[in-house]
């Protein structure tokens, strides 16, 4: 079958994946054939009535449409709300294996994705190796702080506020290292492409008559042009929360605390002057728990790729949960700036959050306006209010300012809105 | 020591900073008072609770000598210690938590004491209470941080490369530095609030000057970083000589005395270097302030800091090079020391009372410059033996650090206030306007046309403070100081019509947007009006320059955290370095 070479729509299926990301990404051409790209597929909370299976259900469908071959995966990053569907079963029947059977022909991922980076030089030359290796080590430790995290809030449940509890256990268990889908990843395309700013996408020859553009994430050096202050080296901020949870780990139960030998009194026994500061402390190291795992979690959201692809005359923007630390790199270049003006379609970052979508970025779209403004831009977001964040903090996912923003001047397509017996929501984009 | 203080030891700097291996040690002043076991007294009431382990180190019960004075129980012995002997002192004394506590007692004490005196008066605490939380070890993180909500200074300990323990309290300058905060917090309480970058760096800034001139009431560490440990030269008459090549500008800023945070520094791993940074390295260049870099807080800070401390050393080296030499460049190393001292406590006396010439919200570098000059011009007309205003306005200069040309006179002082005579006193009482916040509101409230005082803001008065400073001179000034603010609520659909500015781009017109006014109010003694530092409402330049700031930095959308504002601040220092 010959496919003509430009597409003349895109249409985008948004599955129902609850707090996560799943989106399918169909090019139609001119003789009715497709291309299909499967951006993300990962959840690490479902709405109380959908059923358990759904992942597999969505794996099964999109092995429906894309009649049994997917031309390319991408996934942006490694949190499990965007990962976790690509996790196999030893019995064969994960939604990983379904995905698999496919037999994508690329698979993209972050540069920091690339497991060789510590013993194989196979790494793009123009960037350096021992930075990557530094920084892939980093990820490893910060999920191993996550890991860490979660222990001990298992094992000591009366430690903090129960709320507090859920916000930490939230985040941790999004960091954790995913070992089923990672493997997975790395293993189930024809070809694996880790890349960068202005790095290949390895989908020129797969997807015709579309430009793929790499903006994020920017690699450590590139980062490191645009500010006065270097990132320290991402390993040793992380090997020494790994010290703190080990001194923590050491000191909880431990009768003599810090000063063997010094009498001391339990946290149940206080004298009625210590109490309330005694209280007031306990909450604020459970903040600092819940903000270190936080620090972990957006530096792993700024590892996301930032994919612009351009077909025909429109321009689909996918961001993963790039922060703002992820975008100034690409914003920080001029004609990046111009050619995210004319954006057709974009999907939300990071489900709706304060820090995805940088207000000068959303500012400069100039396809932003009212129901009647001619070629309206076109926002996908995948979402589930509740989960993440909280009002009174103004962090509550999704924000409410940017949904009042998204509501007012983009054809907004969420998926907390879907009604449940559907599978997804489909967004159609003429790109002629 | 008089009746009104006693004598407590703490740490000259941190345990890592040695003279002939043993711990440098200094007996400071505190105010008197009768301590309940913590040490709890009547501004600070330390709690050792550790919430990593769950457990209450208990407190030390003091002893006082038949004057009424407390037995400092952690004096060196007066017969001199053999080499074994002292480090089995100091042993104990490190690992000694009612130690720790008396260490951090004293320095919030003395730090304190040092705004008071500076100041005039008493200062309170930004929470309605009188007593600040001190938990020295407060749980396992390498931070340290004043917690505004938990009327708390924070103090973490964290195992260091070596796998020591390492107790951010012991550290002199981090509990000055964390003392300042709260102190800064208590006299400006809207300084953090998200405003503009000179704003949010001033508490950081500021905080380090203070932690870093405090230090040189100490002459033994002042000794330690001048000679770096060495012996100095004696005279056959008894004078301790010491060469001129240890007192160039260079060598003073390389020393201890300009880069605090010796251990904490060292112990991170690399992840976090110099607690408090050596800002005096930053050396003057107009190019800091424009520079993105610089736009973020604890960078802004650094300005503000090496500003401050460049002025000191400058100030420092030339009253050296005033001194006579004894022979082939050598100086009288006592005398240097006598310098450094005098200068440092001039220079924190100006520092920490230019905070009552500050206008209460939305704080620029060259507001600060202004109300410095201003201040120091009231309390010490004359100026004419050091020249410190000179050099301090020079100093600033060369940073790009210019008073405001259009509300300050030929000197760089605020303009004097020049409507006295259309001012309604006789509404309102004298008396009560020197405390009453009620009566001062009546008073605004009667002569806001004159004032300039736009009524559509919620306004409030904050504090009256009255005031009595004697400068350098003897000459006593006695003034009250009015804090008022105004808060206005508006959508972004009324920014052109209300405040005559326009919308940030890309902000929607139901965006909600508080803006904030003040002023401060100088009375005299005879009860009139001396200085009215404003910030007004309808200043349409500052208000699109704040807007567009926290619109464009996103700080627009963020709450207030009163507990983990500062702890912020300090975390995110440590996740970057500082460039080549």
């Amino acid at each position: 079958m010959v496919t003509k070479n430009v597409p003349v729509e895109a249409v985008i299926f948004a599955y129902q994946v609850g707090f996560g990301d799943c989106f399918l990404l169909r090019f139609v051409y001119a003789d009715d054939s497709q291309k299909h790209i499967l951006i993300d597929f990962g959840t690490t909370g479902l709405p109380d009535n959908i059923a358990d299976s759904q992942m597999t259900t969505i794996a099964q469908d999109i092995a429906t449409k894309c009649a049994g071959t997917l031309d390319a995966v991408a996934a942006t990053h490694r949190h499990a709300d965007h990962i976790s569907g690509f996790a196999t079963k030893t019995n064969g029947k994960g939604s990983g294996d379904i995905i698999r059977a496919l037999k994508p022909k690329v698979v993209l991922q972050p540069w920091t994705e690339d497991l060789s980076l510590a013993t194989d030089a196979t790494a793009p030359k123009a960037l350096a190796h021992q930075s990557l290796h530094a920084h892939s080590l980093g990820l490893q430790s910060l999920q191993t702080v996550a890991e860490s995290v979660l222990a001990q809030l298992t094992k000591n449940r009366t430690s903090f506020s129960a709320s507090l509890a859920e916000s930490i256990r939230f985040i941790g268990e999004d960091n954790l290292a995913n070992k089923s889908a990672v493997k997975n990843l790395a293993t189930m395309g024809k070809k694996a492409i880790y890349s960068y700013h202005g790095g290949p996408s390895g989908l020129a020859g797969i997807l015709p008559g579309v430009t793929t553009l790499v903006l994020g994430p920017p690699t450590l050096k590139q980062s490191d042009t645009i500010r006065k202050q270097k990132s320290r080296d991402p390993d040793e901020f992380w090997q020494l929360q790994l010290r703190k949870l080990s001194v923590d780990e050491r000191l909880l139960g431990d009768r003599d605390g810090l000063f063997p030998g010094h009498p001391s009194s339990s946290g149940g026994k206080l004298p009625m002057s210590a109490r309330w500061l005694a209280g007031r402390l306990r909450d604020a190291r459970g903040q600092q728990v819940l903000e270190i795992v936080r620090i972990l979690d957006k530096q792993m959201n700024n590892t996301s790729l930032i994919l612009l692809f351009e077909a025909g005359n429109k321009k689909l923007l996918f961001p993963g949960d790039a922060q703002l630390e992820n975008w100034q790199y690409a914003l920080s270049i001029e004609k990046n700036r111009d050619l995210l003006k004319n954006v057709d379609l974009y999907k939300v970052g990071h489900h709706g959050s304060l820090n995805a979508t940088p207000k000068s970025m959303w500012a400069a779209f100039d396809h932003r306006g009212g129901v009647s403004k001619k070629g309206r831009l076109k926002t996908v977001m995948s979402t589930m209010p509740g989960k993440h964040g909280s009002e009174a903090s103004k962090t509550e996912v999704p924000r409410k300012t940017l949904l009042s923003a998204l509501k007012s001047e983009s054809e907004l397509h969420s998926t907390d809105t879907l009604n449940r017996s559907l599978l997804f929501e489909e967004v159609h984009i003429d790109l002629r | 020591m008089s009746v009104n203080t006693q004598r407590l030891t703490i740490l000259a700097q941190d345990p890592s900073v040695r003279s002939k291996g043993a711990l440098v040690l200094a007996q400071v002043d505190v105010p008197s008072e009768s301590l309940a076991p913590g040490p709890m007294g009547y501004r600070v009431k330390v709690v050792d609770f550790d919430a990593t382990a769950n457990r209450l180190y208990s407190p030390r019960f003091y002893d006082y000598s038949p004057d009424g004075q407390i037995v400092d129980p952690y004096a060196l012995p007066t017969t001199p210690l053999n080499a074994t002997a002292r480090r089995a002192f100091d042993d104990k004394l490190l690992a000694d938590p009612n130690f720790h506590a008396q260490h951090v007692y004293a320095i919030v004490m003395r730090t304190l004491a040092r705004f008071e005196y500076a100041l005039g008066r008493r200062t309170s605490w930004s929470f309605s209470g009188h007593q600040l939380h001190v938990a020295p070890h407060a749980f396992c993180e390498a931070n340290a941080y004043y917690s505004e909500g938990d009327r708390a200074l924070l103090f973490g300990y964290f195992e260091g490369k070596r796998q020591k323990t390492i107790f951010t309290c012991l550290s002199h300058d981090i509990v000055a530095h964390e003392t300042t905060h709260a102190l800064l917090d208590g006299l400006r309480d809207r300084y953090t609030d998200p405003s503009g970058p000179d704003q949010a760096g001033f508490h950081e800034g500021f905080s380090d000057v203070v932690a870093l001139l405090s230090v040189f009431s100490l002459r033994s560490i002042v000794e330690l970083g001048l000679t770096g440990g060495k012996a100095p030269i004696k005279t056959l008459n008894g004078l301790r000589l010491i060469s001129g090549d240890h007192l160039s500008a260079d060598s003073i800023a390389d020393s201890i005395l300009f880069g605090l945070g010796k251990e904490f520094g060292q112990e991170m791993d690399g992840v976090r270097r110099n607690a408090l940074r050596r800002s005096v390295k930053l050396r003057p260049s107009v190019k800091y302030l424009k520079d993105p870099a610089y736009a973020e807080p604890h960078a802004r800070g650094e300005i503000f800091a090496a500003v401050l401390l460049w002025t000191m050393l400058q100030l420092w080296v030339s009253r050296i090079e005033q001194l006579g030499t004894f022979g082939r460049n050598r100086y009288n190393l006592d005398m240097v020391i006598d310098e450094g001292v005098k200068v440092a406590d001039q220079l924190l006396s100006i520092v920490i009372r230019a905070l009552d010439y500050c206008p209460p919200v939305d704080l620029d570098f060259a507001d600060y410059v202004a109300a410095l000059l201003t201040v120091d011009r009231e309390v010490a007309p004359d100026d004419t033996r050091f020249n410190y205003r000179d050099v301090i306005v020079d100093t600033f200069n060369r940073y790009g650090i210019v008073v405001p040309d259009a509300e300050t006179d030929e000197t760089g002082c605020w303009h004097a206030f020049p409507d006295n005579e259309q001012i309604v006193y006789n509404k309102t009482n004298f008396e009560s306007m020197l405390r009453d916040k009620e009566e001062v509101f009546r008073f605004i409230w009667e002569n806001r046309t004159i004032l300039g005082i736009d009524d559509r803001g919620y306004t409030e008065v904050i504090s009256v403070r009255p005031s009595t400073r004697f400068g350098p001179d003897g000459f006593m000034l006695r003034e009250t100081i009015c804090e008022y603010i105004q808060i206005v609520e508006l959508f972004a659909s009324e920014l052109p019509s209300a405040l005559h500015i326009e919308r940030p781009e890309g902000m929607s017109t139901r965006q909600r947007v508080t803006a904030y006014g003040g002023g401060i109010l100088v009375f005299d003694q005879y009860g009139r009006i001396k200085y009215h530092i404003v910030r007004r409402l309808a200043d349409t330049l500052r208000q699109s320059r704040r807007l567009e700031y926290l619109w464009t930095t996103g700080a627009l959308d963020q709450s207030r955290d009163n507990r983990n504002h500062f702890a912020a601040v300090h975390r995110e220092r440590a996740q970057i370095q500082e460039g080549a």
